[in-house]
């Protein structure tokens, strides 16, 4: 099975918007796209389609990031200056915007993986509560 | 603009991206063994839709907000599109609205407001002085003098040499700069004849103090103020325009001013007016030359130089860091010493020197003028809300149409906020438009209010009404500030549509049942209305009761020739002999009943007032008594004078050929002069003088009756008829009574005096009329305008009236179909809707009066033997509104009575 990654979207205004069928979506915590771009990023600069694949293989091709959330949420990190772009010419002579990690986006991974880390674990605490209780 | 490329440039790059995003899902699915279609497919079929996966990464960028707007106003430039009636008449009427304001901001920005356009205004002091009375020593003051509350007198001037002593001294101020108020000369360029323009006397270091450097040329220097240097003159820069043509060799060209030859140094910089607003001044001059350029001083001294004469206007610019108060302190001690080593004066009859504030420089206009324009204000702020109500009841009435579409809207998932905002972006189109238009309406407006404002004045007085950033920032203020008030509620309205019941096809309910909201608005505007109709009413009435003011003699028939020798060569002892000739000359014309010289023309605005001082009697001041009676008003004139004005003489006799000369002594008072300063005497044969060692200079010869003297308005003053000087070398007036038309009259006279002699042109010719009319051309103005506004007010009100009945009575067709299958007659409909709108009248006048109360109580200080509730112009106001509610019913009623009941149940 795979999982859409990808945010609820705001009310649809568009008519042909209105029915787009994505099934299996899976619905993620607001800014944990986030998350997995910056740390995406963590390992080089790379252009969407590679941050959608370096996803999608890392995650043992169960997240497959939807381009209706993946390029928002880039341009909204690059607005946020957590990550920078430049345009690179590729092998047949295309432009390629590259994306970077910036040094305020490196400071944003580490405080959002810390918190993805206690919400994990909160959450498995939730889930075991007995557990929890064991331990001494 | 800038937006917008940088918005269209990522737009690109965002397509880009995209199209690479495609393209690489495509390799892979073609490395994989897809065939080319399916590889294309499938890689777009991942992707999903391509424009919205656009939209939504442009709203990451943050300016969703700016494309909605755009949205919106595309969206509101089509729907204004669509009814081009109404858009047009709601941009007409703001225009109107926000026209009228502009105009009136104009003036009143260029006349009050704005500061100089120097460097650094706000550090300028302008330094006048108090005392308890005239200050003793001085014989004269050229400049403001006046009384002021706590029984002191404030004057602006002081001596020349007074003046430079201080500037010379004083440490507080980067430098103190001296001027004097215009003077008229005569300067001829080369052999051209002499022209009459506007000269000020200014000190050395007049242009350097303002930091006003010359266009070409240099400024005055320090020693060129002195009497005896060569007279050097810096002109305007309109003057080197229009006289010398641009040319830059007018540098040191000699000009004649008075006759007297002065060598032109430099020219002004463009907008450089000097520091009295709509004061154009063509030639500047250091204060030595008056000397020279106006020869004939007192006490043998040169013109000017002496301290007895106080014509010099001291402006510092403070240092900077300098306090204010400090400055001031310091420079009033300066000045007591200085005067006290000059005039030998005792300190305590030394005049206190204080400061004001100088950034926007002399007042330009005076108490009256500036309250009218502050009034003409406030009755434009009134249109402009009337032009609201009128819109605000027009764009809701629209809502009814569009009710439907915002229920639409909002049943496709539309927020009410953005519904809001779509109508407030529809009302802010229209301001938009309306204020652009009323930009325009306003800068041509602004220049014939100017024109009327200063008709008759000085042609030298104008204000420059440039469309700046002040004007147009007030019109942007307007138009937003409208938008929002005529715009809000109907967007509320808007946004709070019911969908269920604006869906169904019959709803046709507006706003509330009763139309409660249009109704309530129409009130206002009524009310609104009312308050424009009193203020019209009362400065009407004001303007014709000071029109038609007994003034005390003969204002018709009568009119005024003026020539100035003086400017023409005329020495002052020829002048006597010359004035004599042309006196005769005119006297002889045909349809010519008398003619007379004289100082002041009678209400021309001009005079002079003194001080009485009578033997015996102690002075007013010293028995404790402040009264205005100390003082009387002068006047010079030539034998014949009664008799051409029709003034009639009471007792005693009248000013005869002998009395005129330099030490004639007889005078004429008039009774207001008798009962004021010889209560239950005889005045015939007393004695008075203008000056306390002087008491006795003047005998009264006889009594005429009081007449008005320079103003319409003031209580009357005692008035002083001395005789005539002949030797005075300023410009002879003629008073001439007449029989024919003023036409030719003047056309007659003109001849007359170019007879006697071709080089003394007639420099001015007024009826007593006209003269009068200059005089009330602040309340005409006034009048005039508030009386425009009403009818627009009126208009306006009309329309709004209308406008709901109409709606009303195309609402309730049905039911009026009703009541007439029901047997009401058609007489019964029209009262209905008659009764209709004398109700929303009735109401706004019930909300208008306290307004027109309080309007009435602003305008009273301008308002001339008339109370603010005055029962002519309430009764006559009430009368019109009332008049004009019946007649906007008219329409409406009409069409009421022709509803053909089965026409209008069928149509349900």
């Amino acid at each position: 099975m795979v999982y859409m990654v990808g945010y609820r979207r705001s009310i649809a205004i568009a008519p042909e918007e209105k029915f787009v069928p994505y099934q299996n979506r899976m619905e993620l915590l607001q800014g944990t796209l986030d998350l997995l771009i910056l740390q995406t990023l963590m390992w080089g600069p790379r252009h969407g389609y590679g941050i959608a694949q370096a996803i999608r293989v890392n995650s043992g091709e169960l997240l497959q990031v939807d381009a209706g959330s993946l390029y928002p949420a880039l341009h909204r990190l690059e607005k946020k200056k957590w990550i920078g772009a430049e345009w690179k010419v590729s092998e047949n002579k295309q432009d390629v915007k590259v994306y970077k990690l910036t040094a305020a986006g490196r400071k944003r991974l580490t405080e959002e993986r810390t918190r993805w880390e206690q919400i994990t674990d909160a959450i498995a605490g939730v889930l075991n509560p007995a557990k929890k209780e064991n331990q001494p | 603009m800038k937006h917008w490329w940088k918005w269209r440039k990522r737009s690109d790059e965002l397509e880009k991206e995209i199209r690479h995003h495609l393209q690489m899902a495509e390799t892979e699915r073609l490395e994989r063994g897809a065939s080319e279609y399916e590889a294309q497919a499938g890689a777009r079929r991942e992707f999903g839709n391509v424009g919205l996966v656009k939209e939504l990464a442009r709203d990451a960028w943050g300016w969703r907000w700016l494309l909605d707007l755009y949205e919106d106003l595309r969206y509101g430039m089509r729907t204004l599109g669509k009814s081009p009636g109404f858009a047009a008449t709601a941009i007409l009427t703001l225009a109107l609205g926000i026209g009228a304001n502009t105009a009136i901001f104009s003036i009143l920005d260029a006349a009050i407001l704005k500061p100089l356009p120097l460097k650094d205004p706000s550090a300028l002091l302008i330094i006048e002085w108090t005392n308890s009375d005239f200050p003793a020593g001085v014989d004269n003051i050229n400049g403001e003098f006046s009384e002021i509350p706590g029984g002191r007198v404030r004057g602006s001037s002081i001596g020349a040499n007074l003046y430079r002593k201080l500037a010379r001294e004083q440490t507080d101020f980067a430098s103190v700069i001296g001027i004097a108020d215009p003077d008229s000369v005569a300067v001829a360029l080369d052999a051209s004849p002499a022209e009459e323009v506007s000269l000020q006397y200014v000190s050395g270091n007049f242009f350097q103090g303002l930091e006003a450097w010359p266009r070409i040329g240099r400024p005055f220097r320090d020693e060129e103020d002195r009497v005896g240097q060569e007279p050097v003159v810096i002109v305007s820069h309109r003057f080197w325009m229009e006289r010398l043509g641009g040319a830059g060799d007018a540098l040191n060209r000699i000009v004649r001013i008075n006759n007297a030859p002065a060598r032109i140094v430099g020219v002004a910089p463009p907008e450089f007016f000097g520091l009295r607003a709509g004061q154009w001044t063509d030639v500047y001059a250091p204060l030595g030359t008056r000397a020279r350029f106006q020869p004939g001083g007192s006490n043998g001294a040169a013109q000017g130089e002496d301290d007895r004469d106080w014509w010099v206007r001291p402006v510092g610019r403070l240092k900077p860091g300098t306090p204010e108060s400090l400055a001031k302190m310091h420079i009033a001690s300066l000045f007591s010493k200085l005067a006290a080593q000059e005039m030998d004066l005792e300190p305590s009859k030394i005049p206190e020197l204080i400061t004001l504030p100088g950034g926007r420089g002399f007042p330009a206009l005076n108490t009256e003028a500036a309250r009218a324009l502050w009034i003409l204000m406030l009755l434009v702020g009134v249109l402009l809300l009337i032009v609201c109500a009128n819109l605000a009841n027009l764009v809701l009435s629209r809502s009814v149409v569009r009710r439907r579409e915002s229920a639409v809207r909002l049943a496709l998932g539309a927020t009410r906020a953005r519904i809001f905002r779509q109508h407030l972006v529809e009302s802010g189109l229209l301001g938009f438009l309306g204020g652009a238009g009323g930009l325009a309406l306003g800068y041509i407006l602004a220049q014939a209010i100017q024109l009327l404002f200063q008709s008759g004045r000085d042609p030298s007085s104008k204000f420059d009404l440039p469309l700046d950033l002040r004007v147009f920032g007030c019109a942007a203020f307007l138009s937003i500030l409208t938008s929002l008030l005529f715009g809000a509620m109907p967007a509320v309205e808007a946004a709070h549509a019911e969908l269920s019941e604006a869906l169904k096809s019959h709803a046709r309910s507006v706003v509330g049942g009763r139309l409660r909201l249009p109704r309530a608005l129409v009130s206002v505007q009524i009310a609104l209305c009312l308050t424009a109709l009193v203020a019209a009413g009362l400065l009407g009435r004001s303007l014709e009761n000071l029109k038609w003011a007994d003034v005390g003699f003969d204002r018709e028939n009568l009119a005024y020739a003026s020539i100035n020798p003086g400017q023409a060569g005329y020495s002052a002892e020829q002048m006597g002999a010359y004035v004599d000739r042309v006196r005769e000359e005119i006297g002889r014309l045909p349809g010519v009943v008398s003619v007379s010289t004289v100082g002041f023309r009678l209400l021309s605005s001009g005079g002079q007032l003194s001080r009485v001082s009578i033997p015996g009697h102690p002075s007013l001041t010293e028995k404790g008594m402040v009264t205005p009676a100390q003082a009387a008003t002068e006047n010079w004139i030539g034998e014949g004078f009664f008799e051409t004005l029709h003034i009639p003489l009471v007792a005693g006799r009248t000013i005869d050929r002998r009395d005129i000369h330099p030490d004639g002594e007889a005078v004429v008072v008039d009774e207001l002069f008798a009962r004021d300063f010889f209560p239950n005497e005889n005045p015939i044969g007393r004695r008075f003088g203008f000056n306390p060692k002087e008491n006795t200079r003047y005998e009264i010869a006889g009594i005429v009756r009081s007449t008005r003297y320079n103003s319409l308005r003031d209580e009357p003053v005692p008035a002083v008829y001395e005789p005539y000087a002949r030797e005075s070398r300023g410009p002879v007036h003629f008073a001439i009574r007449t029989t024919i038309d003023s036409g030719s009259l003047a056309q007659a006279v003109r001849a007359g005096i170019a007879s006697v002699d071709p080089a003394v042109p007639m420099t001015e010719f007024h009826t007593q009329n006209e003269l009068i009319d200059r005089l009330l051309r602040t309340e005409r103005l006034l009048a005039l305008l508030s009386g425009a506004f009403g009818v627009v007010a009126l208009t306006l009100a009309a329309v709004g009236i209308g406008g709901v009945l109409a709606y009303a009575v195309a609402r309730r067709t049905n039911e009026i179909g009703v009541r007439m299958a029901l047997g009401a007659a058609t007489t019964d409909v029209m009262r209905m809707v008659l009764r209709d709108s004398l109700w929303m009248a009735g109401t706004g006048i019930l909300i208008g009066l306290p307004c027109a109360y309080a309007i009435g109580k602003i305008l009273r200080a301008t308002l001339f033997r008339l109370e603010p509730l005055d029962p002519w112009t309430a009764a006559l106001s009430f009368l019109t509104l009332m008049a004009v509610a019946l007649l906007a019913a008219w329409l409406p009623a009409r069409r009421a009575m022709r509803v053909d009941p089965v026409v209008a149940l069928r149509y349900e």
